[in-house]
């Protein structure tokens, strides 16, 4: 899995108390039961832990964690 | 140093007598206390009856502070209120009058959530300028009145209440003294926080009252993103003007919105979630009244003491934002 990923792991670990061996990459923030307040809460520390700027929509419930972390992937990308 | 720093010497504060809980509004809505409990961490508010209006419950925790502070008398009163009595005139007036303190200078404010410290510095101008050697400066929010009553979100989280602070005259090296507040605005947030109609805007009349929303609306996530953002930045900056690092902090008295946005703001900051106190559990919130509210209660409970280096901070519909710093004097509630 790519860093992006793993950090992301980290960020769930340490906001919202999800231990990273109960998460797949394939999971959804609905399936672990993140709220619509939580996905605001982890746009806020995942753009502070990356260094990025991200929206409101750039998150979405229905997300799975890899697609997820490639979304954080693009963000980091200078073009 | 110089005379005309502003120092806070009273506080008082009131709640109607109402208390409404979770389980109260789940008999009347679709929701429940563990739904309104995670989301927001408020447990109970207060409703005034109908009878009550908003200089009622600013007069009864004016009084208060009057008490706390040993006084009768100030030189001008600042009311920051979004609920007044009516929308023509400002309601301060009525209550200087309604506690017996004259004709002095009086005016309301209107920064939603974040009034309570557009006041605090509007005074504390005041008593800058020598205009005012003492001022009354109240938050006092009736939002009962403007809620949707089918809305389960706004409902479960307003509640009503009125506090007031005594500002005087004073040296600024003295506790209570107000460190230089730092206030700010961004008006393309506007509908985010609004009540729609009954504005020159949107004007209430009957040829268009199938059309118009009368209550009080909110977009929350992107309030709470925002509310975050600008409390933790306004709060280090008040904190930076009064030559503290965040380790110096010893209380962030926050506007209680949410306790997921006390919380996010306190860690934003890396300030340890304990020195930023909770009140809105037992009170919702109160918009312009939280931060005096929350100061008594944290005082009564012995979480703020004398000599704390206390950050207050807010944030409000406009979008409005403000902190302000002191060292927490000795003083009585009433």
């Amino acid at each position: 899995m790519s860093s992006t990923y793993d950090r992301l792991v980290g960020l769930l670990a340490k906001s919202f108390g999800i231990e990273p061996d109960e998460v797949a990459p394939e999971d959804t923030f609905e399936s672990l039961e993140l709220d619509s307040l939580a996905l605001v809460e982890l746009t806020l520390v995942a753009q502070e832990e990356f260094g990025i700027s991200l929206t409101d929509d750039d998150l979405h419930a229905k997300s799975s964690l890899t697609e997820a972390a490639g979304v954080l992937d693009a963000k980091q990308v200078t073009v | 140093m110089s005379a005309g720093a502003a120092v806070l010497c009273g506080l008082g504060t009131w709640l109607p007598p109402n208390a409404v809980t979770n389980d109260d509004l789940a008999r009347e809505l679709d929701t429940s206390d563990e739904w309104i409990r995670s989301r927001t961490g408020i447990g109970t508010r207060y409703v005034a009856d109908p009878s009550t209006a908003t200089s009622d419950l600013a007069v009864e925790a004016g009084r208060r502070a009057l008490k706390s502070a040993g006084t009768e008398s100030v030189d001008a009163v600042v009311l920051a209120t979004t609920t007044p009595d009516r929308l023509c005139p400002a309601t301060a007036p009525l209550v200087a009058a309604q506690l017996g303190l004259g004709t002095v200078a009086a005016f309301d404010v209107g920064a939603v959530c974040t009034g309570f410290l557009y006041a605090l510095a509007a005074g504390a101008g005041l008593i800058a300028a020598g205009t005012s050697d003492s001022v009354l400066v109240i938050g006092a929010d009736m939002y009962s009145g403007i809620l949707d009553p089918a809305d389960r979100s706004t409902r479960a989280i307003f509640g009503d209440g009125a506090g007031a602070v005594v500002l005087r005259s004073g040296d600024a090296g003295e506790p209570g003294a107000l460190g230089r507040p730092v206030l700010g605005s961004d008006g393309t947030g506007s509908d985010l926080i609004s009540v729609r109609s009954g504005g020159s805007r949107e004007p209430l009349r009957a040829h268009t009252a199938d059309e118009a929303d009368p209550y009080f609306r909110m977009a929350g996530k992107a309030v709470f993103r925002n509310a975050v953002e600008r409390m933790a930045e306004v709060s280090l900056t008040a904190a930076q003007r009064a030559g503290w690092e965040i380790g110096d902090i010893d209380r962030l008295i926050a506007h209680q919105a949410n306790l997921r946005i006390l919380h996010a703001t306190a860690d934003r900051m890396r300030l340890p979630r304990h020195r930023c106190p909770v009140h809105l559990d037992r009170v919702g919130n109160t918009a312009a009244a939280s931060i005096p509210l929350a100061l008594s209660h944290a005082v009564t409970t012995g979480e703020l003491l004398p000599g704390h280096r206390t950050v207050l901070t807010a944030f409000g519909g406009g979008l409005t934002w403000g902190a302000c710093t002191l060292r927490w004097p000795a003083l009585t509630p009433a």
